[in-house]
């Protein structure tokens, strides 16, 4: 459901060898996240934005977002998949954002980097990103969202298995540094696509809900095609669009940089 | 005495009392019944009204008046809501409430002001109550500021209490740096924080205040003062404290003109008619108020104090003939009916007049107020009907023999009381002097006419509570650290764009040239062929398109099908097309475009220039402080940058924030409206009209760099139109009441010169009482603007009665200088007790704890008291002079 589900780790033959057995709550949220965000050693993405807010006015972004991972095996045994990741996303649209980039490196060890590129300004400039759980470009996703959460952040708890679901509850290990108590997940069991995410407030209130609207198979990989984040507090809803999906397509890591951010790399983003 | 002159009404009342006194029972009893049943069984009787309170200021105004309806538009537009505003001070801390103790508590207010949320009843699924995404607090703010070397840091401003002296200073150092907080937030001394809360809706202020309250108390002695005000919270107070008057000021205006009746009449049981009428008139106007669906509004919750001390208007009459009249007949049945013969036609006329100068309201565009004069006139109404049937019936019930010893004993000539003595002095020593008397009279009208000329018109809803009152407080304590609580605010719009299409094909043309050119030389391949193509495509666009959009879209479907099918090489080239028509169609998002937040920010300089403006926010602020963080936070770059895509994208960088749609409050998403808000740090009417005038001088004087409206709402702009409405409604409805009244007082008198007399005490009273108001410095505002048309109608009353009853006596005795001293009898009598009892009557509405009620009791009680001063010195004065010329008919008549 996330901006960067991309790849597949899996050949489809390991995701059934799993799902015959009883997964514990760390197989089960594992192996989500690395559907959700590892799939593939790299990929890259269009993408349409469409924000509308409470009284029905949209905004409108287009975006390539491009990822390479740290680790090269997308296994979920031992947690092989799971490592460093670089992002780079580019704006299209509107006109006068266009050719902005941000650049993100994530870390599992310690905060991200994020650079930020203002072509208008002829600025490069590195924002600190201690607190990732503030908006993405103005949307309703957060950076968080994009880049995916550290599975140690929360602990997890198996609430409940529907027949097509897992019920994962999430609750966070520090709840100072986050907006919500808890949230649920409720996690395709054949695909482990997390297709729905409630978070609950401080109240115990339902206040946000991302949804997977549509999903393909691209080169193999069961890819999120549709993704949206409704947040029930602002009436405001962010729907993404992917097209032009594509795994494995070799990226240079030296892409990844703030020197290519001034410099777009115009045929990969294409 | 002959019976058959008497009116049919009456006698069928003396002579059937018990059915007259159920009637009137039973019939209020069914009246309160209707009004009060959908209340206390809710649920049961829908196809009746409930009784409703609006203690909504909007409400001064009609619905679909453009100005409100604009307002509501403006406020969706921006989602702008009601709030609940604490300010939190601390006078013994040297840094005020910048210290880890406060700060502490102004966290956990923050934490606990989010969890005052309940289900929505109404919205299954939803919740009402604070709206937390919008709250403004230290915690719950965005700060931005460098983050060491390169670094920009966008974080929460105080997402934990601070520990340390030290660290609640840096919080203070960080707000005062990022315009939108200091002013607003954190105050512009450094001493004091405020809280916003919007709520869902404005009715559920009461229920957050009450919560915030018992939170705070639990915080008593730590030196913290916490001040809870809004709009909503003086509404709620305000319709509190309305029902407080209707409780207390309603029935003390009772005791009042009971004790008074007593004291002139000493008999017990006759009083209590009076007494009863009041009751009676009151109750079943407001039932027939609630019944109607009207609500309970600050100018409705009025009416039984007015329609009290007026209902007993004409029992007083009444009585105060049947006082002096009984004695010579000593028969209750023969007395009473020759009372009400010659007391008839007067009632009549006075009921007719007063009728008359409440409805005048109706011509006044403020519907509350039209709701009040319609009422009353409908309470004035059923006072005479019922006076007129219920005092002789209930008179009817008074054994004869307790009547023994009940009124005037003596003749009127040696009459030794001394109200007696002091009237019958009077009307001699008036008609001796009658010129000194019109003399002194003009002098007070030109002392008036000069106090007229320093009417202030002004109002303030706050001003609305006593100075001790803690909404008050709240004000003084805000407006005095903050950049002022009252909000207003002006909208912007692009004008219409007086631009052809051809002429803007042809600016497009140059613009495709030159980015052409620049891509070229940026090294895109093919963008000169590609380019050359577009400007062909735009040259035969234009025969087709309707306007600049169609033409776009045109010329956007025409690359999209290149796009499709393009090649690799010329893939860059069609994509800048693309993004050069994109950029074409941006050129509309007014509020990016540089030269336009420039000129924004000019107006806000000089809105800070003025007096009464503490601070204003818009969209330039934003961009102003983001820009000034990305390069480096120096101050030197506090400026908009220098093109659309720069301000775009240092929005675009802001809305990477917490909040992203705290942007919205200022501009709309297509950046085609945007607001400024402004902090006014005084209500007054006059304030926010000053500001108004400046602004709009502002506009002509310094024309924006492309067409700009400016448009104003808020509650504070809000009120300064009803103020203008109101002044405008109000002349109108004295001309027409004053027309009104003198037509029926000629008809009355069949004669002009007397119609004209009758207006004349009642005209300088109005008159000197407004040159009164001028003089001494009261605004005239909403109540004494209200008072002048009703006040007409009911001050003629003293001059009907005087004239008539002078009329009368004139026929009998045939020369004034005999009759005045019968008009100064009995007639005079009446009038100076009718004076003092309803002038009296609305004197309770001091004990009231809103100001506006004050000021209707006070200046009512001098209105009547002195219109029957004047009726009873002018008056007598005209006529001495004016003899021949009035009963020069009537002599051979």
């Amino acid at each position: 459901m996330h901006i960067l589900n991309l790849l597949i780790a899996l050949p489809l033959l390991a995701a059934s060898a799993v799902a015959t057995a009883l997964p514990t709550v760390n197989e089960i949220v594992n192996h989500s996240n690395m559907i959700t965000y590892y799939q593939g050693q790299d990929g890259r993405a269009q993408i349409k934005m469409t924000i509308t807010d409470s009284q029905g006015r949209k905004r409108q972004r287009r975006l390539t977002i491009l990822r390479i991972d740290d680790a090269k095996s997308d296994a979920v045994e031992g947690q092989a998949y799971l490592g460093g990741q670089k992002f780079y996303v580019y704006f299209h649209r509107p006109a006068d954002v266009s050719k902005m980039a941000f650049l993100v490196w994530k870390h599992l060890d310690q905060d991200d980097d994020r650079w930020l590129y203002l072509p208008a300004l002829d600025l490069v400039k590195r924002i600190a990103a201690s607190d990732k759980r503030t908006s993405f470009v103005g949307s309703d996703f957060f950076y968080e969202d994009v880049s995916g959460r550290r599975l140690d952040e929360d602990t997890h708890e198996l609430v409940e298995t529907t027949k097509s679901y897992y019920v994962i509850k999430n609750t966070p290990k520090d709840a100072a540094g986050v907006e919500f108590s808890y949230y649920k997940m409720f996690i395709h069991k054949k695909s482990f696509i997390p297709v729905q995410v409630e978070y609950y407030d401080k109240a115990g209130v339902k206040y946000r809900v991302a949804k997977a609207l549509g999903v393909k198979t691209i080169q193999g990989y069961p890819t999120v095609t549709r993704a949206a984040i409704e947040n029930l507090k602002t009436g405001s809803t962010t729907v993404m669009e992917y097209s032009r999906v594509e795994y494995d397509i070799g990226l240079d890591d030296a892409l990844f940089t703030e020197r290519y951010l001034r410099k777009a790399p115009r045929k990969q983003l294409r | 005495m002959n019976e058959h002159r008497s009116n049919p009404l009456v006698r069928y009342s003396v002579d059937n009392p018990k059915i007259i006194t159920w009637m009137m029972s039973l019939s209020t009893l069914l009246l309160i019944l209707l009004a009060l049943m959908p209340t206390l069984w809710p649920g049961t009787f829908n196809i009746l009204n409930p009784l409703r309170v609006d203690t909504d200021p909007e409400n001064m105004l009609s619905i679909d008046e453009p100005v409100r309806v604009f307002h509501n538009e403006s406020k969706q537009t921006f989602t702008l809501r009601d709030m609940v505003v604490i300010g939190v001070v601390n006078p013994k801390h040297p840094e005020g409430v910048f210290n880890p103790a406060s700060l502490q508590h102004i966290h956990e207010l923050t934490e606990f002001a989010k969890t005052l949320t309940w289900p929505d009843p109404e919205h299954p699924g939803k919740q009402m109550g604070v709206v937390e995404v919008d709250i403004l607090a230290p915690s719950v703010v965005d700060n931005i500021e460098q983050g060491g070397m390169g670094v920009v840091n966008f974080s929460w401003l105080m997402p934990k209490p601070p520990t340390t002296q030290e660290r609640a200073l840096a919080v203070r150092e960080k707000a005062q740096r990022i315009p939108l907080l200091n002013g607003t937030v954190v105050s512009e001394d450094g001493l004091a924080i405020a809280l916003y809360l919007p709520l869902t809706d404005k009715d559920l202020s009461y229920q957050v205040r009450e919560a915030l309250l018992e939170k705070i108390a639990t915080w008593e002695g730590s030196g913290d003062e916490f001040h809870i005000t809004g709009l909503p919270v003086a509404e709620d107070t305000f319709g509190v404290e309305m029902f407080y008057q209707m409780a207390i000021s309603a029935p003390l205006a009772m005791l009042v003109i009971f004790l008074l009746l007593w004291w002139f009449f000493k008999k017990l049981s006759l009083v209590t008619a009076p007494m009863i009428l009041a009751m009676v008139c009151s109750l079943t106007t407001m039932a027939l108020l609630i019944i109607s669906g009207n609500t309970i509004h600050i100018m409705s919750s009025m009416i039984p104090i007015f329609i009290m001390p007026i209902a007993v208007l004409d029992a007083i009459h009444i009585l105060s003939d049947f006082f002096d009249e009984y004695q010579k007949r000593k028969d209750r049945r023969e007395t009473i009916l020759y009372v009400m013969q010659h007391l008839f036609t007067p009632m009549l006329f006075t009921t007719l007049t007063t009728m008359a100068g409440f409805a005048s309201l109706l011509m006044t565009p403020i519907p509350p107020v039209q709701t009040f004069g319609l009422f009353i006139s409908i309470g004035v109404f059923l006072a005479w009907f019922w006076t007129i049937i219920f005092i002789p019936a209930f008179i009817m019930f008074i054994p004869e023999e307790k009547l023994a010893n009940f009124g005037h004993q003596t003749d009127d000539a040696q009459d030794t009381g001394l109200m007696s003595r002091l009237l019958s002095a009077s009307g001699q020593s008036i008609y001796r002097h009658a010129r000194w008397v019109l003399i002194g009279t003009g002098i007070a009208m030109v002392v008036g006419l000069y106090g007229i000329s320093q009417i202030n018109i002004n109002d303030n809803p706050i001003k609305w509570f006593d100075t001790d009152h803690p909404i008050r407080v709240a004000d003084k304590v805000l407006n005095e650290h903050f950049g002022g609580t009252y909000l207003a605010y002006l909208e912007l719009a692009p004008g219409e764009s007086t631009n052809t299409l051809a002429a803007y094909a042809q600016g497009m043309q140059q613009r495709i040239k030159t980015q052409g050119n620049r891509l070229a030389e940026e090294g895109i391949p093919n963008s000169d062929p590609v380019f050359e193509q577009l400007a062909e495509q735009a040259v035969s666009a234009v025969s087709t398109a309707q306007n600049k959009t169609g033409l776009l879209a045109v010329l956007d479907d025409y690359i999209n099908k290149q796009l499709d099918s393009v090649t690799d090489e010329m893939f860059d080239a069609w994509d800048e097309a693309q993004l050069f028509v994109d950029s074409e169609r941006q050129r509309d998002e007014t509020f990016k475009q540089p030269e336009v937040l420039r000129y924004i920010s000019g107006l806000q300089t000089y809105l800070a220039s003025l007096d009464v403006v503490g601070k204003s926010s818009s969209v330039a602020d934003v961009v102003k402080t983001v820009y000034r963080e990305l390069l480096m936070g120096k101050d030197d770059a506090f400026r908009i940058p220098d093109s659309a895509n720069a301000v775009a994208q240092t929005l675009i960088t802001y809305q990477n924030s917490h909040r992203p749609q705290d942007l919205w409050h200022f501009v709309t998403p297509d950046y085609r409206k945007a607001t400024v808000l402004v902090q006014l740090t005084s209500g007054d009417n006059q304030d926010m009209a000053y500001v108004e005038a400046q602004v709009k001088r502002y506009f002509q004087d310094n024309p924006p760099p492309i067409a700009l409206s400016h448009r104003w709402f808020g509650l504070t702009y809000i009120n300064v139109i009803w103020q203008d409405k109101m002044v405008a409604g109000m002349a109108v409805a004295l001309a027409g009441s004053f027309v009104v009244v003198l037509v029926m007082m000629i008809v009355l008198f069949r004669s002009f010169l007397w119609g004209l007399l009758a207006m004349i005490p009642l005209t300088v009273t109005v008159w000197v009482i407004y040159g009164v108001i001028g003089l001494i410095g009261k605004d005239y505002d909403m109540p004494v603007a209200v008072l002048s048309a009703l006040s007409l109608g009911l001050a003629v009353d003293y001059a009907i009665h005087f004239l008539s009853r002078s009329r009368q006596l004139q026929r009998e005795h045939g020369h004034w200088r005999d009759t005045i001293a019968y008009v100064f009898a009995e007639p005079a009598r009446a009038i100076t007790r009718n004076a003092i009892v309803v002038g009296c009557g609305f004197l309770p509405l001091l004990a009231a704890p809103l100001v506006p009620y004050q000021t209707v009791g006070i200046f009512i009680a001098a209105i009547l008291l002195l219109a029957g001063i004047a009726s009873l010195l002018i008056l007598p004065a005209l006529i001495t002079l004016l003899e021949p010329y009035l009963f020069r008919k009537k002599v051979g008549g």
